[in-house]
């Protein structure tokens, strides 16, 4: 079908080409990646839960964090992972990364906590640990919950598991004080609230991309989440906590003014349909 | 070898390989683009072997010699009969075993899962010494209201005609509304993880990249 | 294997699917009884469940074969391209130039048995891999996921179009929210008193109720319906009702 030719402004704006759109996203963002406006950032009760449940786990306790991602989410559960690592480091937990599903996100999270470590001094095997990739997900959680060593075998670097020293009193999960399950793919939750934090009452928190975190609410009004951290806002929260600002703080100047720009495009775009669907109507009276 | 320097150009070109599809489709983008499940899979073959058949099959197979391993391949090789029209019965047989399990295991999950979602829906909806009316109204009023309207929606049996389909009608319509509420806050939220996906790779062409050689950019971050 | 040879011959169209059907419901059986089963004693424990531990691990290792159907998918699809020389084969052949390359360089890397910490210089096998992976392969998945920022910008400006009362409603909220999770949103209603009545029009406290207070118990309902509908579906496969999913077409 034809277009007719646009016949003023209005029309002329309604139809302008999507690149110029796509300069103006990349042109603001750019602007506050190089001259950013620096806005307080207010840790919400969905992140502090996070931090607090780290901070409860029992002495002799392991976090075991479920790095449930890839690069598809990076840019949030990246710096998610960094902050909760950092927590977990300043409180003198140990943990263990482990990944159920999305297989990069082992060595995503590994190349995080190597690096995090370092900083902190935390001996591989000592303070932390890797399990690496375990295939097979509801399996793997009913196995784990009975033997944890013999489920995971190997670890991220070709060790058995058992052999780690930090892994000597680790058993079964009621060795484990916390569960973080940080990912981007949905249905995980279920399968850890389902099979391992409602039946053995293990605290469990989450951090999520925040396309997914709205479904997760509800787990926070029934208690089965201690707390929560929604997309990079969630990190720069988590980072302020810890007081370590990273990626997560960086993104979110950023983000408030592509916010303002979205809202701006709805706006500016139903002005310009409102404004011509009347002069159309105008015209056919 | 040092590869800092050649993960970052390589990192670059691929995004910005990629990025050239905003202009329009070209050869370059295609051709990462088959770069990219070339890895993917390669990448899905290695972790396999490395982080679950070499610790949990065949170190146990060879060397703790417990030989009843070996059915473990025989068992998995039937998945690939789908591709044979005479056994793949063999493939269903395998699949219904793990199906099965899936539904054992969704029993099992059931109650821990949704039982405490259903005890918390039970909110107070009188004050009490430690929530007052303002909080039970604007909080738990509306989370019972919400709650049924919507749910009301997913009636689908129940004919929205004579005077209980009416009320049902009426319930489900508000319901429909509240939903919409719930979809924006869904919808705001996608545009945040959309956009800090951007931001982040935005990021790191800026900092990682041009900040290595203009410190100036990298200054900026900080 | 003889067992197998044995079933295949012996069985028919009938018996196959009654084999079938009586092997999901006995692994369905397996899990959910030991849950449901009468347990008694500390760690408490039924007679079923010593088993779980061993055949989850056995399932899952089972389970471990099953990557190769992609891959093989896969190889099967761009194979032909090349041999054929399809347009566009030499996509093809990258494809199989990158699997090869990452799968032995994965592997090499994984053999030298490098331990943290590991150094700045590293062997060229490692170096390699690592130009694999994190210069390839992550940053490819990444900015190909961003590009969904743009679409989402073209969309809010040239799709995007409140019609009805019931789009007005979602994009305010969406605004509210928007603008609630951002330091702008927080700055704009800074001059609102953060504590007492009126803290509740401070954008980011009105974007957390929404989230608490209205979302969530729409997220509810919808999740019982699911809820419910998941346990039907799982029932109906557990007892073999479900035809057209893994069943043939001639049962």
């Amino acid at each position: 079908m034809e277009q007719r030719p646009p016949s003023d402004l209005w029309e002329r704006l309604q139809q302008v080409p999507r690149h110029y759109i796509y300069l103006l996203l990349s042109g603001v963002i750019v602007w506050q990646l190089l001259a950013p406006i620096r806005l307080p950032i207010l840790p919400s009760p969905p992140t502090r839960g996070v931090y607090d449940a780290i901070r409860a786990v029992p002495a002799g306790k392991l976090i075991v964090i479920s790095t449930d991602w890839d690069a598809s989410t990076q840019a949030e559960t990246g710096p998610q992972t960094r902050a909760v690592l950092e927590a977990c480091f300043q409180a003198g937990k140990p943990f263990a990364l482990m990944n159920l599903a999305s297989p990069m996100g082992a060595k995503l999270g590994n190349d995080i906590a190597v690096e995090v470590g370092k900083e902190y001094h935390a001996e591989y095997g000592m303070v932390w640990c890797n399990w690496g990739y375990k295939a097979g997900f509801t399996n793997v959680l009913l196995a784990m919950a009975r033997n944890i060593p013999k489920t995971m075998g190997q670890d991220f670097y070709g060790k058995p598991v058992a052999a780690l020293h930090m892994m000597q009193k680790v058993r079964t999960i009621r060795d484990v004080g916390l569960v973080i399950e940080i990912t981007g793919l949905a249905n995980m939750t279920e399968a850890w609230v389902g099979l391992i934090q409602g039946p053995y009452r293990i605290p469990f928190a989450a951090a999520y991309t925040a396309v997914m975190a709205p479904g997760y609410y509800q787990f926070l009004d029934s208690g089965q989440l201690e707390g929560m951290l929604v997309g990079a806002k969630g990190a720069a929260e988590m980072e302020s906590l810890v007081n370590r600002p990273g990626a997560g703080t960086a993104i979110m100047s950023a983000q408030s003014w592509a916010h303002v720009l979205i809202i701006a495009l709805i706006i500016f775009g139903n002005l310009g349909f409102v404004l011509t669907r009347a002069r159309e109507k105008g015209r056919e009276r | 070898m040092n590869p800092e320097i050649y993960v970052l150009w390589a990192a670059v070109i691929a995004t910005l390989a990629v990025y050239s599809i905003l202009y329009r489709e070209n050869p370059v983008s295609r051709l990462f683009e088959h770069v990219f499940v070339g890895l993917s899979a390669g990448y899905m073959l290695a972790i396999t072997w490395t982080q679950n058949l070499e610790g949990r099959w065949w170190n146990p197979m060879v060397h703790q010699r417990l030989w009843y391993w070996i059915f473990a391949p025989v068992v998995g090789a039937l998945f690939y009969l789908i591709y044979s029209r005479r056994l793949v019965w063999l493939a269903r047989l395998v699949m219904g075993l793990f199906f099965g399990t899936a539904a054992g295991t969704f029993f099992r999950e059931f109650f821990p899962l949704y039982s405490p979602q259903l005890y918390r829906s039970f909110k107070p909806l009188v004050a009490s010494r430690s929530v007052g009316w303002g909080e039970v109204i604007l909080h738990n009023w509306i989370f019972v209201v919400i709650l049924f309207t919507v749910m009301s929606y997913f009636f689908f049996s129940i004919p929205h005609e004579g005077r209980a389909g009416r009320v049902l009608a009426r319930t489900s319509l508000v319901g429909r509304w509240f939903l919409m509420i719930a979809f924006g806050a869904m919808f705001g939220n996608t545009v945040m993880a959309r956009l800090s996906l951007f931001i982040g790779r935005l990021q790191y062409l800026l900092y990682d990249w041009i900040g290595r050689y203009v410190p100036w950019v990298l200054h900026r971050g900080m | 294997m003889l067992l197998l040879y044995a079933l295949h011959r012996l069985l028919g169209p009938r018996g196959r699917r009654w084999l079938i059907a009586l092997v999901t419901f006995v692994a369905g059986l397996f899990y959910g009884l030991e849950y449901f089963y009468p347990a008694k004693g500390n760690p408490s424990a039924n007679f079923l469940t010593k088993w779980i531990e061993p055949v989850s691990i056995m399932l899952a290792v089972i389970g471990f074969f099953l990557v190769g159907l992609g891959v093989y998918s896969l190889c099967h699809v761009h194979g032909r391209n090349v041999a054929k020389r399809r347009p566009g084969w030499h996509n093809s052949l990258a494809f199989f130039v990158s699997m090869i390359a990452m799968l032995v360089f994965a592997l090499w890397e994984h053999y030298l048995h490098l331990r943290e910490p590991t150094p700045a210089v590293v062997p060229w096998p490692k170096g390699v891999y690592e130009v694999l992976f994190n210069g390839l392969f992550a940053p490819l998945q990444a900015a190909t996921f961003s590009l969904l920022a743009f679409y989402i910008a073209s969309a809010a400006y040239r799709a995007f179009r409140i019609r009805s009362a019931e789009a007005a409603l979602m994009m305010g909220a969406a605004f509210i929210v928007m603008l609630g999770q951002v330091p702008v949103g927080m700055w704009l209603t800074s001059g609102i008193p953060a504590s007492g009545p009126a803290a509740f029009f401070r954008l980011e406290k009105l974007g957390e109720w929404v989230m608490n207070w209205l979302n969530t118990p729409a997220q509810r309902g919808i999740t019982f319906g699911i809820a419910v509908g998941a346990l039907a579906m799982s029932l109906r496969v557990w007892l073999s009702l479900e035809r057209g999913t893994f069943f043939s077409e001639q049962a």
